[in-house]
């Protein structure tokens, strides 16, 4: 995002819009106004749509690769040419029940980098990517993220992108059920290691209580689930079958 | 991606938090969706969200409910966000006789979506529960900021922005109700919820002190 310092009357009112707290105020030829620090921007393009430039300061520059990286991944509008989904991620359980890409004996787990409201930078990304890498963990082929990854082997990412900072990126992988305590272990390690915070979430197929076999096995073994989550409720047609 | 997951709170103000939405599957059931989509919208709406949306189009302070049902696209994830469970029921019953072969998720307390499950005649199919935040979480703001932002879980509702609301309605500027609307508003998906923002709000505007930041 950028600021036409011309027109910026630095009223200050996109400030607070600012996902990264990127907006600040400097004076050029007398005239303070408001600009974005370019290093700390997502391009989420949350001020420009907020619509509180009394001026029309605001505007979204077309970014090519790398930078572009940042708009993708940060702006929900921006759909991903690869998967057609909009957003950050993939349609991971809420098609569930139709496409039957969660299967029972595995588990989706999610680490979605910089969420909440923290934001991420590639190297901090590509270090829990390459820890989850040498446990062999199988990454989501649809997840836009994955394709950043150029070798699945050892985790490394694209050299080109470390540059970039995105509001958050999802490392979506699939594994099986019983590897649930040893790849969360690898998680908890890693986190103390990184600048920023993630999110980590459970995926099951619902057992016949109704419950998620994977959570329940990351509770046995000391990890805190919460008491809210999202359920699928099998609504969907064709449903998928089962193996 | 996991937008209505990993939402913060307690049990008192996560009760009053629940989002139901649908899409269809790209490639298998999507072709021709839109109308399922839309009578789906259609249903939620009878039913008074405090909020809905689909992020191609908006929410409804940004939008307006017609303009989000008349805009949906065979590839558009729609929803709307109630504060009763009972309420949820009724929509859950609805969107199950009228047979719409999409997938239809339901975000909230397990035990409380689990009993409406029950209550309707469906049984779970897939579940998805958060495992909180790691990493550097000194970099986070206070707990009861992330309470209300990440009610949006796509990070478009700033912490920045969630002090200075609290703060203009401790100076009298903004009511409260006005104050989780604007919240509300980046927030495209329209799966915020100014209901229980604004009560999180007022709990804050008695306890919370705040200078200019």
């Amino acid at each position: 995002m950028k600021i036409d310092s011309q027109k910026c009357v630095g009223c200050g009112r996109c400030q607070h819009y600012c996902t990264m707290g990127a907006i600040y105020f400097r004076q050029t030829m007398g005239k303070v106004h408001a600009a974005v620090n370019e290093e700390e921007c997502v391009d989420c393009g949350v001020c420009e749509r907020a619509k509180v430039c009394p001026v029309d300061a605001l505007y979204q520059p077309i970014h090519d690769w790398p930078r572009s990286i940042r708009g993708t991944f940060s702006n929900p509008l921006a759909e991903h040419k690869e998967t057609k989904v909009p957003g950050r991620g993939t349609e991971e359980m809420k098609t569930n029940d139709v496409t039957g890409r969660y299967r029972p004996g595995f588990v989706g787990l999610a680490v979605e980098m910089g969420r909440p409201g923290t934001g991420a930078k590639m190297p901090e990304i590509e270090k829990v990517v390459m820890a989850l890498a040498a446990l062999g963990v199988e990454f989501e082929t649809k997840n836009p993220l994955t394709s950043l990854i150029v070798d699945r082997k050892t985790g490394k990412m694209h050299p080109e992108a470390m540059n970039e900072k995105v509001l958050s990126a999802i490392i979506e992988m699939l594994i099986p059920l019983d590897q649930v305590p040893r790849v969360l272990q690898a998680v908890k390690k890693v986190a103390a290691e990184i600048n920023t915070v993630f999110s980590v979430d459970l995926t099951s197929r619902a057992d016949e209580n109704g419950l998620s076999p994977g959570a329940l096995l990351a509770a046995e073994h000391g990890y805190k689930i919460s008491i809210n989550g999202k359920t699928n409720l099998g609504l969907g047609r064709p449903l998928a079958r089962e193996v | 991606m996991s937008h209505t997951l990993h939402r913060r709170g307690n049990e008192e103000n996560l009760k009053e938090d629940i989002i139901v939405f649908a899409m269809s599957a790209k490639g298998i059931n999507d072709k021709n969706s839109k109308d399922k989509l839309q009578h789906f919208l259609r249903i939620m709406h009878r039913h008074h969200p405090v909020n809905m949306g689909d992020m191609k189009t908006g929410n409804l302070f940004s939008a307006g409910a017609e303009n989000i049902i008349a805009n949906v696209q065979d590839t558009s994830i729609v929803h709307a966000v109630f504060t009763s469970k009972e309420e949820v029921a009724k929509v859950i019953k609805e969107v199950k006789e009228a047979d719409l072969g999409i997938s239809v998720i339901v975000s909230g307390i397990m035990t409380d979506v689990h009993q409406i499950c029950g209550q309707v005649g469906i049984k779970p199919h897939t579940v998805e529960h958060s495992l909180g935040i790691m990493g550097k979480l000194s970099r986070l703001p206070e707990d009861e900021l992330l309470q209300i932002t990440t009610m949006c879980g796509h990070g478009m509702v700033s912490s920045r922005l969630a002090r200075k609301m609290l703060l203009e309605v401790k100076r009298g500027r903004l009511q409260v109700e006005e104050a989780a609307q604007k919240l509300a508003y980046p927030c495209v998906c329209g799966v915020f919820n100014p209901a229980r923002a604004a009560k999180i709000l007022s709990q804050l505007v008695d306890l919370w002190c705040l200078d200019e930041f």
